[in-house]
């Protein structure tokens, strides 16, 4: 009986070695592959990921090929474990050279469910959250969040199916309520909507096609808000059809040593029912590359534009934002371009620009275990944001995003948080101040997933 | 807002005449209308108030404007950087910039002059409110599909239902809420009486006008000019023939002249 290593990254070849040489091409056929261990899953499904075990043919395939199997089966994210039993083949029509795998699996519970509070920016609150993966066998998840706080209260409810066979091509229904507070804008937003994503992978790219349709309130934060903003209070509903394109090759989604990013999003408002009418392009591209010394050099640039149609004037809810610690550093949190006393408005069309030099700490301290978490980086940051008038040409647009560029250099530690957030103290010296931004000179901190 | 914020307010609205720019928002009203009967009666209240002082000021229509204003109700006035709703804060903001009608009052006439308006606010603005959002015939054939005009289907039927349940909870409160049709017409006519009986053969309330007045003017004026489903509201208003005659006054001394 052979049982393949289930650490995948403990190599094959120490234990082949063991063997005979003229064994490990020794051709076999795989007779039968099982599941044991099912209880609501539904066969079928689980029939894709394994079939291609049958193919091997020989016994370093059969290994091969029953650890890929073993990873697809984990990822439906529907078993907590999975073992892999080899074994030769028994009963009535064994052949001399068959071999029987068997899958032994452990599924999920039906139910798992979670109770935080968070306490945060003058609020108190209540998480409940409910998950119920694998609901009816076939790798479906249903998800539920409700959060009850002193202020506001607001939910989500999410239904994900996938395409049984082809995991990556799978179908997303989102029904939500979520509130938000935008101090730099004396704006609160509250959405409440529905949305299905769709999501397909062509060839090394992923595409993700959704339809939203929200249910938009604003209102002011404050009553010294700008009258701007006060124009801008009362409900919409924004019906809109988006699609975003990625490739993502680099090694790490924190700290990525080589590799690039580029995702292109589209979105299309009003054609589809709605208030809101506008046509949003945005990119992001990030490049990264390893220097001398194990520090790593990255380069990205960020842009969009919003075309309003049907001469409708945008609204500040769909505008473009700049500045703050994961965007220009240096300056306040969306504190650049258009504002109104003191509120930022937001502007239709923006660019922004980084290049970083990422090094370990100096003189390695934790090296090999949590020092690893750290690095310094040397940063310059540069980005515009202004409306644009749109009876005239590109070229004038261009003309005008290049003038009164903002930018910023300056150095800091950077902390990884898991494999999705990061942590930033920088200090930031910000150069080509315009006239009504806000600026964080020296120390900043900041915290997030995105960071230009 | 605390005693302490009022005074600021009140300075900082002394320290600046009244301008050339101010402006007055109201929902829209012209070939989308979606003014209700009620806001239209606050709004035209305060025009007059504003003609009454000589102070200018240009009306525009605003789609979200009852969401726009820091009270949330209609009208509200832009006057240089502040933001007022409501005909009461509004006499109060003219009065610290320096105009204001009911000085020449005496205490008696003054208390009087707030016991009546209280009276206007607490039955015919309720009436107003309850005929359009709780008489089911008012409701369907008018009031919802006109609340919800510049929205887009499913939101105009949403935000129009929000508002009635709104409005109902209201009237349960004040013990409005088991009131028929019949009655809240009863509840009208006493108030015009009362009111008819106050005026008299005078030609204003008191010896000169008064935001009273201005107040009187604006309900009776567009109960007289609104269509509702029946026109028992107006027969009931028009019955009281001192009271027509005073908005017919009003309306000729302070609109019609402005007009040539």
């Amino acid at each position: 009986m052979i049982r393949p290593p289930s650490d995948p990254q403990e190599p094959h070849v120490a234990l082949v070695e063991e063997w005979n040489a003229s064994e490990q091409h020794h051709k076999v056929v795989v007779q039968h592959v099982n599941i044991q261990g099912l209880g609501r899953t539904k066969e079928d499904l689980l029939g894709y990921e394994i079939s291609d075990v049958f193919n091997a043919k020989n016994l370093i395939d059969v290994m091969k090929k029953a650890h890929i199997a073993r990873q697809r089966l984990l990822r439906l994210g529907i078993f907590k474990e999975v073992e892999v039993l080899i074994d030769t083949s028994e009963g009535a029509d064994a052949l001399p050279n068959g071999l029987d795998v068997t899958f032994e699996v452990n599924e999920i519970k039906r139910l798992t469910g979670s109770y935080n509070t968070m306490v945060g920016n003058n609020e108190g609150s209540m998480v409940l959250g409910l998950k119920l993966p694998n609901m009816i066998g076939r790798a479906e998840k249903l998800t539920f969040q409700f959060s009850y706080g002193t202020k506001e209260t607001s939910y989500g409810l999410s239904f994900f199916k996938p395409q049984p066979g082809y995991f990556e091509r799978n179908l997303t229904l989102n029904m939500y309520k979520v509130t938000g507070q935008f101090p730099w804008s004396s704006l609160k937003e509250t959405d409440r909507g529905v949305s299905a994503e769709f999501n397909f992978p062509v060839g090394p790219t992923s595409h993700m096609l959704k339809w939203e349709g929200v249910w938009r309130e604003l209102g002011c934060l404050a009553r010294s808000a700008s009258f701007a903003v006060r124009e801008e209070s009362g409900h919409s509903l924004k019906s809109a059809l988006s699609h975003t394109m990625s490739i993502d090759s680099r090694n790490s989604a924190i700290f990525p040593s080589s590799g690039a990013l580029l995702r292109i999003n589209q979105e299309l408002a009003g054609f589809t029912g709605g208030d809101a009418s506008f046509f949003k392009e945005d990119f992001e591209l990030q490049l990264n590359r390893r220097l001398f010394w194990d520090s790593v050099l990255s380069a990205s640039l960020w842009g969009g534009m919003l075309f309003p149609i049907e001469g409708k004037p945008s609204c500040i809810a769909d505008r473009f934002y700049l500045g703050g610690p994961t965007s220009v550093r240096g300056f306040g949190m969306y504190s650049i371009g258009p504002q109104s006393e003191g509120d930022y408005l937001g502007g239709e069309a923006y660019w922004a620009g980084g290049l970083h030099l990422y090094t370990p700490l100096p003189f390695r301290p934790g090296r090999g275990g949590f020092g690893d978490l750290f690095r310094t980086h040397f940063f310059l940051n540069a980005g515009n944001l202004c409306n644009l008038n749109y009876g005239e040409g590109p070229r004038a647009h261009l003309q005008k995003l290049a003038e009164c560029i903002r930018w910023s250099y300056g150095a800091g530690i950077v902390l990884r948080l898991g494999n999705i957030a990061r942590l930033e103290l920088n200090y930031c010296i910000p150069m080509g101040v315009q006239s009504g931004d806000r600026i964080c000179d020296g120390v900043q901190f900041g915290a997030g997933i995105r960071f230009l | 807002m605390s005693l302490a914020a009022e005074a600021f307010v009140s300075q900082m609205a002394a320290a600046e005449p009244w301008p050339e720019n101010a402006t007055l928002y109201q929902p829209l009203k012209g070939e989308e209308d979606q003014i209700l009967l009620s806001d239209s009666a606050s709004s035209l209240a305060v025009q007059t108030y504003l003609r009454m002082c000589g102070l200018p000021v240009q009306v525009v229509c605003r789609p979200n404007a009852e969401y726009m204003s820091p009270s949330g109700k209609i009208p509200f006035i832009h006057v240089g950087n502040q933001v007022v709703s409501e005909l009461g804060p509004i006499v109060q903001f003219s009065k610290a910039k320096g105009h204001s009608l009911s000085d020449g009052l005496d205490d008696v006439q003054r208390a009087e002059m707030k016991a009546y308006m209280e009276l206007v606010n607490n039955m015919l603005l309720t009436a107003e409110l309850f005929i359009q959002w709780c008489d089911e015939a008012t409701v369907s054939q008018i009031t919802r599909h006109r609340y919800g005009t510049p929205y887009s289907w499913p939101l105009n039927l949403i935000l129009a239902y929000q508002k009635q349940w709104e409005v109902r909870r209201k009237m349960n409160a004040v013990g409005w809420g088991g009131k028929t049709v019949d009655q809240v017409y009863e509840d009208v006519s006493q108030c015009c009486q009362a009111l008819s009986q106050r005026l008299g053969t005078q030609p204003y309330f008191f010896k000169i006008p008064t935001e009273l007045d201005a107040l009187v003017f604006g309900h009776l004026f567009t109960i007289l000019t609104t269509q509702l489903t029946n026109t028992e509201l107006l027969e009931r208003v028009r019955s009281y023939s001192n009271l027509l005659s005073f908005c017919r006054r009003i309306e000729q001394t302070y609109f019609e002249s402005k007009d040539s």
